[in-house]
């Protein structure tokens, strides 16, 4: 195929709009996909360690998550609200905070500085002391992971306000805008988009800080979240992989949450791409 | 309508000042037009916003109404070159802008000027699934919907093609003469220069002043494009442009 036939049929791919069984049909290949490459490697690594079982197969972890189910699910839900309430803490403050300062010049100049400075700074660092503050409790783990992403969305939504088209501002202003008004007609809607984008990413983000949260410290084996039940099940590994099965889960409905709302909170991006 | 005595606009202060526009005076009496034609980067813009209430003056007045400028007014509407639509709101919601910023206004509504624009179809359509003319249509619309009393344009009909420009060209004929406001066009298409103002104000390169005035009594009608004067005035136009630049 010549290189103009495959941009004419990417471009048409691109506008057409597919509906949710193909999508669900789509998502069920993958999955299927994704057990069949884990049962090799799984077979791969038994017979080069000599029939020692360091991967289980998939059926063994299902068959875990069965079994340890009603275990597993409160562990589930503990992990799932301490995830959600640290990411929407998160987001309720950074991307007001970030907006503010990308739009307001010398809000900018002020405390960008600051974000400069300690946003590198890996926030497991300071875990140490925030389990000194916050004790050893549902609190501290929330907190970790919404210091982590708090940082994560301040940046984003700090670029995203910069990046504003100054024509947007300047149409609001002269109809007679005020301050507030241009966040909540140009601000808020034009960075919706890309703020959603790197809630994706924080996704990601926030369980790997959640893990470590979990597993620091001490472990509570009844409530202390899927982190803590998988380094519990340290000496059962279709137990250990039930764990992380869940947690592929819970990714994964946070992320539909999020395309939801992004249809519904960004109806216009999927108005250009339909026309396009 | 519209009066600016010794307007001049710097970007920055002291050593490091920009002047963008240069002791420009100018009158447009009511519901008369003005088009100002100039070299690109002259400061048309800054001048335009400046009577927009979006840039304050470095010095000099304007005034409108009998009222000096002191910010965005009530009674003026600015038609940005993209159209300024916002791509987050339906057609019906960027035509009803200042409603949505809670000012109110009396007569128009907004869908009476859809209606009137010929957008009432698509009024539930987001900007990017317009064509470009239909955008500024909508640009239009949205001014038209506050009843204004001054018009300030700034090449709203750039880079669309000939036919749907003219086209446009004609509407807004049509619609000066149907609502009566006073019009301030800045474009750098000469023939749209001479279609659409009864005087057109060539500025000098940058920074802008006034360099010669020429007066297009005959404008008005839709078919003037075809007619000898409008001829003469595109002609005189281009050489005053050409000594420019
Ligand atoms: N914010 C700003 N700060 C400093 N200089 C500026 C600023 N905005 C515009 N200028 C300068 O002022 C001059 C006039 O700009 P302006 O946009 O008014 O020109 P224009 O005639 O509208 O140009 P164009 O034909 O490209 O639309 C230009 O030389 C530009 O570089
Ligand atoms: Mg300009």
């Amino acid at each position: 195929m010549n290189r103009a036939k495959r941009a004419g049929r990417w471009l048409v791919e691109r506008a057409e709009d597919r509906g949710v069984w193909r999508h669900v049909a789509i998502y069920a290949a993958s999955v299927l996909l994704l057990l069949l490459f884990w049962e090799v490697a799984s077979v791969v690594i038994r017979s080069l360690k000599g029939g020692r079982e360091y991967l289980p197969n998939p059926i063994v972890a299902i068959r875990e998550m069965i079994r340890l189910g009603p275990l597993l699910f409160t562990n589930f839900w503990i992990s799932a609200w301490r995830l959600v309430l640290a990411i929407l803490i998160a987001f309720a403050t950074g991307y007001p905070l970030g907006l503010l300062v990308g739009h307001e010049r010398r809000l900018d100049e002020l405390i960008s500085p600051i974000i400069y400075i300690v946003y590198p700074i890996p926030q497991v660092a300071f875990i140490l002391i925030l389990f000194l503050i916050f004790g050893i409790g549902h609190p501290v783990k929330v907190a970790i992971v919404a210091i982590a992403l708090f940082f994560q969305l301040l940046v984003s939504a700090r670029g995203a306000a910069k990046q504003i088209s100054l024509e947007h501002i300047t149409s609001v202003l002269s109809a007679g805008a005020s301050r507030w008004q241009v966040y909540r007609h140009v601000v808020l809607p034009a960075t919706l988009p890309s703020i959603l984008t790197s809630l994706r990413v924080s996704i990601g983000l926030g369980m790997a800080f959640l893990y470590i949260a979990e597993t620091a410290g001490a472990i509570d084996p009844e409530r202390g979240g899927l982190g803590s039940f998988i380094k519990n099940s340290a000496y059962n590994t279709g137990a250990q992989f039930a764990g992380i099965l869940a947690m592929a889960l819970l990714g994964f409905c946070l992320y539909i949450i999020i395309d939801i709302v992004e249809r519904i909170v960004c109806r216009w991006t999927y108005a250009a791409r339909r026309s396009s | 309508m519209i009066a600016l005595r010794d307007v001049v606009v710097d970007y920055g202060r002291g050593a490091r000042a920009v002047r963008a526009v240069d002791r420009v005076t100018l009158d447009v009496p009511r519901g008369q037009s003005v088009a100002l034609i100039g070299p690109s980067g002259c400061g048309k813009s800054t001048l335009l916003f400046a009577v927009a209430g979006l840039i304050r003056p470095t010095a000099g007045e304007i005034r409108i109404a009998d009222e000096s400028v002191e910010g965005p007014r009530r009674d003026t509407a600015l038609i940005l070159q993209n159209a300024g639509l916002l791509p987050w709101k339906t057609v019906w919601q960027n035509a009803n802008l200042s409603l949505f910023l809670g000012r109110e206004y009396p007569k128009l509504t907004a869908d009476a000027v859809l209606e009137e624009l010929g957008l009432s179809d698509v009024k539930n359509r987001y900007p990017s699934e317009l064509s470009e003319g239909m955008k500024r249509r909508v640009g239009i619309a949205r001014a038209l919907s506050t009843s204004p009393q001054v018009m300030l344009m700034d090449e709203p009909l750039a880079s669309l093609d000939t036919l749907t420009k003219e086209r446009i060209q004609d509407l807004f004929l049509k619609l000066w003469a149907r609502h009566a406001f006073s019009f301030v066009l800045v474009t750098h298409d000469i023939e749209e220069a001479a279609f659409l103002g009864q005087r057109i104000v060539v500025l000098s390169a940058r920074p802008a002043s006034v360099k010669a005035v020429v007066d297009n009594p005959k404008m008005g009608g839709l078919d003037y494009r075809k007619a000898p004067a409008f001829r003469d005035v595109v002609l005189r136009l281009r050489t005053e442009l050409e000594r420019e630049t």
